[in-house]
This record gives C-alpha cells, structure tokens and sequence, in this order.
C-alpha cells in the first residue's frame, strides 16, 4: 500500500530488514534476544545509509532503479549476517551475493508489482547471508567497483570502525519520514497543501461548493512516475499527485479507503482532476530533503493558494509518539485481535530488555476472529 | 503452490479452425501497440508449424550441449553447495528432477535454479552473439515445468522445443536494442539481464498464456534482472544464470495467476527506466507477430557458439592459437614443451579487464585468464575439462610460462565476440619467434562444431554422472525431440 516509512537519500529502508530478521528470528536455535534483533534491523538500516551516500544521483528521487530493490537487498543480507552470526569475510560474501540480486527497474513503481521490490529485497538477502553461511562466495571487493553499475556516479568510502570514537549511526542523525496515507511520499506535501487551500475556501466564502473551482494549478518537482493526471488503478492513484490533491479537496482527508477502485471512479473525482495543470518551477527540487507544493486554486471569487514545505511526518516534523502509535493501531487491528495489537505495542516499547524475541512473532500471529475481521477488513 | 499444472485452454481458433484474424477482432479491440505489447502478443501467438528446420536442428543441437554441461556441472562443489541450501529452504512440492542426481527432487523453482547453476558452473555453456550464454537460461526453467505438468498431459516435443526457442529469440531481440549489448560486457552480466526475460517468455509460451499475461510475464522478470559483471570470474557466476532461470520462470507463473507490472516496461519512457535501466544506450523495436507467411527466429541467421573447453569465450581463440605453437614446438623438439626454452609470451587480445588475470588463484579465476589458457594450450596441446583442477592450475612449469607473458590491446581487436582475433607470439630462447594467430576457433558460429564433435562433447560429459545406456538415450531422444509425443521421455533420462 505505500505506507511504509521513507529516508533520505530516498528509499524504503525497514520493509526490506524487518521480514528479514523476523523470519530468521523465528528459526533460529540460539534464540536471539530483542536487542539481537534490534542491533540486527540497525545493521540493515545502517548499511543502506551508507551505500546511497556513495552517490550524488541516490539524494534524488530516482529515475532508473528502484531504491529499495537497489540498497534493500544490501540490507537484508547485512542484517541477516549480523543475526546469524558470520564471520568478516562470510558478511562481505553475503553482501556480494546480494549484488547479484539488486536493481529493479522504475517502471515498475506505480503497478502491482511494487510490492515485489521490497519482498525480493528481503528474501534475496537473508538468502544472501544464508549461502555465504554455507560458504558460497562473491567478489570481495564488490563494493569497491561492482556495485557502482547501479548509479551513474559511484564513490565508495570505507566503514568506520564501529569500535572508535568516530562511529555514528547514520539514524542518529537522520530520522525516517513516516507516512500518513497510504500513497508515495511526494503526495503528502500535495495534501497538506490542498488540506490547507481548502480549509481557506471554507473560511472565504459562506457556503463554499467544490463545482466553483474553475482551475487547480499544482506546482511540484519533475518527476514523471508520480505525475499521473487520470489513474486508473490504486497503484497508480498512489503515485499521482493530480489524484491526491483532488481527493484531499473532495473529501477533506485523504486515507487508507481513498484509493478504492470505486472511490477512484467517482464522476466528482473525475470532473476535479479534468481541472487539474502540474507545473515544475525550477526551484523545485526532485528531493525529498528540498521539494515543496505550491497548490492555486481559482474560484468563481478569486485564487487562493496554500503552500507546504514540511509535512507532517516528514523526518523534520516527526509524528508525535501517540500519532505513531495511533497509525499502528488502527493500522494492525485490521487483522490482529487487541491482545495481538497491544502485545505488539508492548513487546517493542520494550525490546531491549526482551529475552526471547520470538515472542514478538508469537503476537504477529493472534488474529481476530473472521466474524471481527469482516468489519475491518478493508480492500486491498 | 502450483504443484501440477493446468494446462490452459488452447486458443479458440485452433481448436474451431475460425479465421483468426476474425477472433483477433472479436477478443481485443485493437490496442494501441507498444513494443512491450508486441512481445507479449509475439509470444502468445507463435505455433509451433513456425520453427523452421534450420532452427529445429541448431536448437536441440543447443539443448544436447546444455543437457551435457548441466550433468557434469553435477560434479561441482558450487553445484552442491546450492543443492544443499535448496534442499534446506524445504519447498513442499519436489517433483522436479536434478541434473546427474538420481532420487533428488526439488520444486520447480528450485530445481531450476540447482539445474542453472549445475549448466553454468564450469562455463562450459554456450555462447551467442551479441553476448550471452541462452541456453542456460531456459532449459532448466522449462524442464521444470514440464516436470509440474500431469503424467498423462506432457506437452510433445515440439511444443517444448517451441518454448525453448521463444526464450532464446527473446533474448536475441532484446539485446538487439543496444549498440552497448554488441561487444563484450562491462556492467551487468548479461544472461542475468536478457536470460531472466528470456527464461520468462519460454515459460509463459509454455503456459499458453494470453498476450496480456505474457507482456506481464516479461515486465515482473525485468524487476528480478540485472546483476553487476564483478561476480562474474567468483564462484557465483554460476547463480546469474540459475537466478535468471529460477526468477524467469516465477515471473511467469506469477503473471499467471494475474500479478501486473508495467504495460511498458520494453518502452522508452523518458524520466522512468523500464528495462532500459540495464543499458547505457537503447533503441527498443515492435517485435512482429508470426503471420501466415511464419517468423524468422534469429537462430536462423546467427548461429550459436559452443565451448570445447569450460572457461569464457575469449579463451578459445587464444588457445587455438597457442596449441598451434603447440605443435610446431613439440615437432621440432622432444615431444614436450619445456618452459627453459621460452623466453618470451607475447598475447595480442581485445581489451577487457574481468578476462586479463596474470596468475589466477581459483578454478573460476582460471576460466577468465587469457594468460592461463594460451600457456596451458602451449604446454599441452589443448585445454580440458582437467586444466582446471587445482594441481593442473598450480603445476610448476605453468607458473613459469605464466611469468612470461606480456598483453598486448592492439587497437584492430575489439571487444566483440564476432571481429575479436586472439594471436600468441612465442619468443624462444635461441632466438627464434613463433606466432600463431586464430580469428575464429573451432566451435564458433562462423566455424561450428560438427555434430560428430558435439555429440563428443556431450557423451564426455554426460559419461560422467550417467550410464551409457541413459547417455545414448538421451542423443536418441534430442535427436528426435520434434517428433516426441511426450516429453517426459526426455526428463526420464536426466538423472
């Protein structure tokens, strides 16, 4: 659904680590404790932080290769080594193995098959970690040169010894963007900005109708798989920021059920988007670090405009704890019975101290009841 | 998970005889046509009454050379070590047969990628131009999905001999797109790129999908292609090709079940990489449908070139060249070539760094040695299957003529398995120079081998894991494979 979290330089990092580690988690004798796998999932994090700093072009939203499939499965194996234990050189194997298996073209974004990047990014580099394990191995130097094919700049530089003084976790510094819709994340600035227009128009006039806009001018980077006047399908509602402006002014919110195939097809929705014009001013950069939206609307009465910098859940207005924890909530209780979602809470709150983090599995499998899930349950 | 297949419903028209163009008309409304299309209605449409003789003949002489690579690749350590970690991921439904491994099933998936990795282990597979090695790709993907298919509903021979070709002319055309594809590579490994949309489009021409889910076939694979040349020469070379096999055919069965990706993932589209994502330049072209008149596969017009010895292609000009020197040598001397008598190894060879090794420390870093082959050609006569263990790679007299070698990059030969020549200069002792120069060794599609000699090859190399009777079995059955009503007959004898 596009719901999971973003980072920058841009790529969905924990969907690609968390499966990961939960899988080898649930498998493994030696029985890791929470803080294993939470040192484990960092690793994951760590390393993709690390590889797209290797490349001026990974700071932009992509063009050619979809990030997750690129650095995620680096991830995966680095995170999969780490819980398995393998030595230095089985770790750099795991990572060579995973560069066979990374790099999903773009085109691909924005259909059903999405989804695959991040699930092939998880199961290609715990399988990674796994065949270094039994003593298959790569280029030892594929960082050095081989995994610079995915980027048209490529400068590598070496790791830090995590013992010195000078080791930082990159998480330390940049936090994650977590995201309130389900839709890519250049939409959230979109609906900020169309939320705020609206809530403008409501203010100007008495009885303010949606059929008095006369034209919507949205003004966004360039970027072209995310530019997407009429979707067709949810995926590429998701990726469309035409769709998204004009949900948020319609509707007044923008949520999981906006991306119904019969909320997609409604005449109103329709007729909105038949008024909508992208424009990419210049000074709109394709980053998630720098990029704004600027929304016009023009009235029977006149223009007004509403502009977002930050949205909120952007890794410079974080969620507050209990907005996270909200979006969790509603979120897992779609599947899982309150004593599974509130042990989840639980569970994670305190992971450092959890002796056997299996029990985090043990939570992740108490659903509801089918006769509860039907009133939850929601089409995906 | 699948555990038998069923086979789709044959096209309406075959089995009403109704004009087909009349159908066409009734199913789509004409849609606008994009390359990506194109591929998946090419794919969908081809008959089998398309394969010329030409091509039925080169291709089950490439699926006798690939069955017979995959069994002695059998005997690797790499191939173990993969077979053990599959039969570790415990898939439910092991119905599909290993290479040389009797009683060893594994699911389709699995048995794909082990029968891939067993196919490309020692490099001994074949090899195309533009560059890459088809077969490899294919073969085990579509023999594991003839062994999901029920007992009794086997496809024939030449529907298998059908897919295998669409996967190989796939792979043709796509590499077609690229001036980049034409010479040797430098950034992605190239089975890893085209086998896997190669390996796709076999397996949804075996599964009849419709144009549709075949165009879906082929843009779910792009996403699993594409791994960086550094691999290649390291012991998981051989997983580019079994991953291709392995994902091409998830792809198809994914696209079956009705998983959709980009309808324009063949396209151009300016600001989003499809398939271009994998080449610096690239021109993509409508592939026609097969019409009455039929389709020229590509097969028809460029042969395939098959190795005589397990290592990369660059090698067997350098080798021919040097057992020719070979031969002067022992006929001037004591029969042996003494490394005392040479002073000097001069090699005129195209330039590309992951094939330049000086002194190569692994079997897999031997294949990919320019150095390596010319002097164990010079020392012996030839290069085999045995000039790869680890005593014939450290033998003394080797190391010796190694340290004499010098490369040359003359600015005349390209990077390009079809103008690049190979030439060994020998500086002697007393004074004399020898040279030899090879522009097309014996197996290469301008000089192809005899089916005397691939039929050699095959039974030295099946004659390791199978008993006679299974290997002469085999040769009669890939022989006949078109007029094989039933291609379990084939399967029966791969283990």
């Amino acid at each position: 659904m596009d719901f999971d979290d973003t980072w920058h330089p841009a790529t969905h990092p924990s969907g690609a680590v968390l499966p990961a580690v939960l899988a080898l988690a649930e498998t493994l004798p030696s029985r890791p404790s929470g803080l294993d796998l939470l040192l484990a999932f960092n690793i994951g994090i760590e390393v993709q932080g690390r590889l797209m700093r290797f490349s001026t072009e990974a700071y932009n939203i992509p063009e050619r290769f979809h990030p997750p499939s690129v650095v995620g499965v680096m991830g995966s194996a680095a995170a999969s080594a780490k819980l398995l234990g393998l030595s230095p050189t089985q770790c750099t194997h795991a990572l060579a193995i995973a560069a066979s298996s990374a790099g999903a073209p773009l085109a691909n974004a924005a259909t059903q098959t999405k989804p695959l990047h991040i699930g092939n990014a998880a199961c290609r580099g715990l399988e990674a970690a796994q065949l270094a394990q039994i003593g298959l191995e790569g280029n030892p130097a594929i960082l050095d040169c081989g995994f610079g094919v995915y980027y048209k700049d490529y400068s590598p530089s070496k790791f830090v010894d995590s013992s010195s003084s000078g080791f930082k976790w990159i998480l330390e510094d940049q936090n994650v963007a977590v995201k309130s819709i389900p839709a890519h994340l250049g939409m959230h600035w979109v609906v900020d900005a169309a939320l705020a227009a609206r809530r403008k128009l409501e203010k100007t006039a008495a009885n303010f109708d949606l059929c008095q806009i006369r034209h919507i001018t949205l003004r966004v980077p360039p970027s072209k798989y995310i530019n997407c006047p009429l979707p067709d399908t949810e995926h590429q509602a998701r990726h469309s920021f035409q769709f998204n402006a004009c949900s948020a002014l319609l509707d007044n919110k923008v949520t999981v059920d906006s991306f119904s195939e019969a909320q997609l097809k409604r005449p109103a929705l329709r007729e909105l988007l038949s008024k909508v014009t992208l424009e990419t001013p210049e000074d709109n950069h394709p980053s998630f670090d720098k990029m704004y939206c600027d929304i016009e609307i023009e009235t029977h009465q006149g223009v007004v405009t509403a502009k977002c910098d930050t949205f909120y859940g952007h890794w410079r207005k974080p969620l507050s704890h209990k907005d996270l924890v909200d979006k969790f909530s509603v979120n897992a209780s779609s599947v899982l019975s309150t004593e599974g979602v509130e042990g989840v809470i639980d569970v994670i709150d305190n992971i450092e101290k959890v002796g056997e983090c299996s029990i985090l599995n043990a939570y992740l499998t108490m659903t509801s009841t089918p006769h509860q899930q039907l009133y939850r349950k929601r089409n995906i | 998970m699948i555990s038998t297949l069923q086979k789709t419903v044959k096209p309406l028209w075959a089995v009403r005889g109704l004009h087909k163009s009349a159908m066409e008309v009734l199913k789509h409304p004409a849609p606008e046509e994009t390359v990506t299309s194109s591929f998946g209605k090419f794919i969908s449409e081809i008959k089998p009454h398309h394969l010329s003789p030409k091509v039925l003949h080169r291709s089950k002489r490439m699926v006798l050379d690939s069955i017979g690579v995959g069994l002695i690749g059998s005997t690797t350590e790499v191939f173990e070590l993969a077979l053990q970690h599959c039969q570790h991921m415990y898939a439910p439904d092991d119905i599909c047969s290993v290479y040389g491994r009797k009683d060893t099933k594994l699911s389709p998936t699995l048995a794909a990628f082990v029968n891939g990795v067993a196919t490309h282990s020692m490099d001994f597979d074949d090899t195309w131009h533009p560059a890459t090695h088809p077969s490899g790709a294919v073969l085990p993907a579509v023999l594991a999905l003839s062994d999901m298919t029920p007992f009794n509903h086997k496809p024939n021979g030449l529907d298998f001999l059908l897919a295998f070709n669409v996967g190989i002319e796939i792979q043709g055309r796509l590499m077609r797109f690229s001036n980049e594809a034409h010479n040797i590579p430098k950034r992605f490994h190239p089975p890893s790129v085209v086998g896997t949309m190669g390996s796709a489009a076999a397996c949804a021409r075996f599964l009849s999908l419709d144009a549709s889910q075949c165009s879906h076939a082929l843009a779910i694979a792009a996403s699993l292609s594409g791994a960086p040349m550094a691999n290649a020469a390291t012991q998981s070379k051989p997983l580019h090709i079994a991953n291709a096999s392995r994902l091409g055919l998830e792809a198809a069965l994914l696209a079956s079940r009705g998983l959709e990706a980009s309808p324009l993932i063949l396209d151009a589209v300016a600001g989003v990489s499809g398939f271009s994502a994998f080449y610096e330049d690239y021109v993509p072209q409508l592939l026609e449908s097969p019409s009455d008149d039929g389709h020229v596969f590509l097969l028809e017009e460029q042969d395939m070139g098959f190795k005589r010895f397990p290592a990369h292609l660059g090698m067997h000009w350098v080798a021919d060249a040097a057992a020719s020197l070979h031969k002067l040598l022992v006929g001037v001397g004591t029969g042996t070539v003494s490394p005392a008598n040479i002073k000097d190894i001069q090699l005129r060879v195209p330039k590309s760094k992951y094939i330049n090794r000086p002194f190569p420390e692994s079997e897999h870093e031997a294949r990919h040695s320019f150095q390596f082959n010319a002097c164990s050609a010079l020392l012996d006569g030839e290069v085999t299957v045995q000039s790869f263990t680890p005593a014939a790679i450290s033998r003394p007299e080797l190391l010796a003529l190694l340290s004499r070698v010098r490369l040359e990059h003359p600015d005349d030969n390209p990077a390009n398995f079809n103008s690049m020549y190979g030439e060994v200069q020998v500086t002697l002792v007393g004074g004399d120079v020898l040279k030899a120069r090879c522009d097309t060794f014996y197996g290469h599609w301008r000089n192809p081998l005899t089916n005397e000699s691939l039929t050699k090859k095959f039974r030295n190399n099946a004659g390791v894991v199978l008993p006679s009777e299974k290997v002469e079995l085999l040769i009669d059955v890939v022989e006949e494979l078109d007029r094989i009503g039933d291609c379990g007959v084939l399967l029966l004898q791969l283990q």
